[in-house]
């Protein structure tokens, strides 16, 4: 499964810059699908409880008939409801596409991906029960299909499929426990949505404002000039020639009615089966770039910043075990994911995963970057980018004449990197980072700008010129903001004096706590 | 961003956004074939309790003394549940033949029937039997009235007619032994006709028929 991630992440890169392209970064629907997908079940909670309250159990078509020709409300509302179903179930499976592609599905994100699984399993079942509620051909073609499905299972001993035999009419039992799964399973999404996102530091759990009411207007907007179709009432005794089939909702309709039930189930299962498995067959060894975070109790001050920046609440403080008053950091390695967000939030660089502590930062700069900074004659404006960046935006960054410098994530940029770039006589720093919504350490962005600009710890110090860095977007689909926000930022600093270049910088020693009578020893 | 690139993303989020909905319109409705045959169908669905086939024996009082009070009933029986087989012919060929037993594991729930079959339109004779098919007769002689009417005195007084009478309930709930139906249809197209079993005519009644 694992040689299926590197096609899925470069498909995905394309869809996102297409979506870019058309929407710009901040708006892009792709980057928010697991906000997205929530927003679209609180629109089926507040349509659902319209529709729940004129829908009549003693004739189910009937009533779903009136709704749809009313032109005022119903009609509409109960198209909004079905719409928002639909984009439900693709915000919920493009999630999880871009979760797998971005290699995100394993390790203390399992019970993540697990309960999304299950949500995405639970929404078919709301869809599916839905559509049985309203009793026209498709519904009926729907509850025929599971009834022949449930029939092989050794669970009731008389066969569903006879409740639509014609001898009786369906009787409202039947309506009535369908429209009970119907409001029990979204409670049960509920439930599933806080395991979901229980292992997550503030969880972002609805778009910005301004793109819930965007894409509700948009389906609002489908839904009046495109209503929702409603077949013919079902007939126990005409055969439908065809009927209308949501092939977002009920995509596996047409595979599962070709199948046997019982190699129906097993191909259901088999499925299932292999979405539990991403987890275990997509995680990699707890080494290198994959290795949890660490604390070196020398250096934690006990400051309290990395728990709280921790977008993933690995870190806690516990009482040290040596003769300091404070606190020091520990982290879980079952809820680390190694994003290194730790790093760029400890002053005295005495956290992170291997390789990527600030200290580990600033050997790594020392060894590259500076090099060739101090080789220039003409010091380059140095752009810090983040890996994840498209490969073409860092090569025009170049072809600008800028001096590219890559981190795995602008999160875990420990500010000294930006403040010895600035003292060793970099015109100017422009730190590249993905769009917010798309950070694979979630909060990077977010961080970075506080860390940047609001002092938020581990600070960069007042003794850097603001003026001479700068935080840009860089998002596949847009590389024209990218190089506009590079010209900028040279336009500005080309403005500036230009800048001294300090020798000896030592920036280890300047962030290192004060030591302790038995360290000196 | 200048005005004109603002102007070209918002155009192109609007048509992205046209398609997109469009797409999701369509998509949600998409009329796919489900019976694109013209067949009419004969569908047979009805349940019945199984007939319970039976040994009995009449126990004497000596047997019954030696019971506890609880279990003293005159007549033991013992035995299993029917099977059946159903056989539908059209037009003289064989359609459908399968074997039909009462639900659960040891097949002493209710017999369900639900089967279907596609038929050309038009007029069509259908031949369906559903006969029993064990032969062996249950042992109605056990409850015959062997034993006088005043033998069963005090909280046992009328047990054996009691006991007759239960035992020929239960027979009378159960399907009967021969069901035949036999006669000429005409199918409309994608048209259902429906076979079941009437349990207050104790016969196969038609639903739906032209």
């Amino acid at each position: 499964m694992r040689i299926l991630e590197r096609p899925a992440r470069r498909a995905l890169a394309a869809l996102d810059a297409l979506a870019t392209s058309a929407y710009g970064w901040a708006w892009n629907p792709l980057h928010q699908t697991g906000t997205v997908a929530v927003a679209m079940l609180l629109a089926l909670l507040a349509t659902g409880l319209y529709l729940v309250l004129v829908y009549r159990l003693g004739a189910p078509a009937a009533s779903v008939a009136r709704i749809a020709a009313d032109p005022w409300l119903g009609a509409w509302i109960r198209s909004l409801h079905r719409y928002a179903s639909d984009l439900f179930v693709v915000a919920a499976a493009l999630h999880a596409f871009r979760l797998f592609a971005q290699r995100r599905s394993w390790g203390p994100r399992t019970l993540a991906w697990i309960s999304g699984c299950g949500l995405f399993l639970i929404g078919l079942a709301c869809a599916w029960t839905g559509y049985v509620m309203a009793w026209d051909t498709f519904g009926e073609r729907l509850a025929r299909e599971g009834a022949r499905l449930f029939d092989v299972l050794p669970i009731f001993s008389e066969p569903l499929s006879r409740i639509f035999a014609g001898d009786r009419p369906v009787p409202g039992a039947f309506f009535f426990v369908n429209l009970f799964v119907h409001i029990v399973l979204p409670l049960a999404m509920g439930i599933g949505l806080w395991l979901h996102v229980s292992r997550l530091a503030r969880p972002t759990l609805l778009p910005p404002k301004r793109l819930i009411w965007a894409i509700v207007g948009a389906l609002t907007v489908a839904a009046i000039a495109f209503p929702a179709a409603l077949g013919p009432a079902a007939d126990s005794f005409t055969l439908a020639e065809r009927t209308p089939v949501d092939l977002v909702a009920a995509w596996w309709l047409p595979l599962s009615e070709r199948l046997p039930a019982g190699v129906a189930w097993s191909a259901a299962l088999a499925a299932l089966i292999a979405a539990l498995l991403v987890p275990r067959v997509t995680r990699r060894p707890r080494e290198g770039s994959w290795a949890p975070s660490h604390v070196d109790p020398r250096l934690c001050t006990g400051c309290n910043q990395c728990p709280q920046d921790c977008p993933w609440d690995a870190i806690t403080m516990v009482p040290r075990d040596d003769d300091r008053p404070s606190l020091v950091a520990l982290v879980d390695p079952a809820r680390c994911v190694s994003c290194g967000i730790c790093a760029g939030s400890c002053a005295p660089m005495g956290v992170g995963p291997a390789g990527l502590t600030g200290r580990d930062q600033l050997t790594a700069l020392r060894s590259c970057a500076l090099t060739a900074l101090g080789a220039a004659v003409d010091s380059p404006i140095v752009a810090v980018c983040c890996a994840q960046a498209p490969v073409t935006h860092v090569a025009a960054l170049r072809a600008r004449g800028a001096l590219v410098h890559q981190v795995p994530c602008v999160g875990n940029l420990h500010s000294s990197v930006v403040e010895l770039l600035v003292r060793q006589g970099a015109p100017g720093v422009i730190v590249c980072g993905c769009p917010p919504r798309d950070c694979v350490g979630r909060e990077g962005p977010k961080w970075l700008a506080e860390r940047f600009f609001n002092e938020r710890e581990a600070e960069l110090q007042p003794r850097v010129e603001r003026d001479r860095v700068r935080i840009a977007t860089m998002a596949g689909g847009d590389l024209r903001g990218t190089l506009a926000a590079y010209d900028d930022f040279a336009r500005h600093v080309a403005a500036l004096r230009r800048p001294e270049r300090e020798a000896n910088v030592e920036l280890q020693a300047e962030c290192a706590p004060p030591a302790l009578a038995e360290d000196a020893s | 961003m200048s005005s004109a690139h603002r102007l070209a993303r918002v155009a192109s989020a609007a048509v992205m956004t046209i398609v997109a909905i469009m797409a999701l319109a369509r998509a949600t409705a998409l009329p796919l074939a489900y019976h694109p045959s013209p067949a009419a169908r004969l569908r047979l669905s009805f349940s019945a309790r199984p007939e319970r086939i039976e040994v009995c024996r009449t126990l004497s009082a000596e047997e019954l003394a030696q019971r506890p009070e609880h279990m003293r009933q005159r007549v033991e029986c013992d035995g299993k549940f029917a099977s059946y087989r159903l056989r539908i012919d059209v037009d003289g060929r064989p359609a459908g033949e399968s074997v039909v037993r009462g639900a659960g594991l040891r097949h002493d729930r209710p017999l369900y029937v639900l089967r279907e079959y596609d038929i050309p339109p038009g007029r069509h004779a259908v031949h369906v039997t559903f006969e029993r098919r064990e032969q062996t007769d249950d042992d109605a002689e056990a409850f015959a009235p062997a034993v006088a009417v005043g033998a069963d005195t005090g909280i046992f007084a009328g047990r054996a007619q009691r006991e007759a009478a239960e035992h020929a309930r239960r027979a009378e709930a159960a399907i009967p032994k021969r069901l035949q139906f036999d006669t000429t249809l005409v199918f409309a197209p994608r048209r259902v006709t429906l076979l079941t079993f009437d349990a207050e005519r104790r016969a196969l009644r038609l639903f739906g028929a032209l």
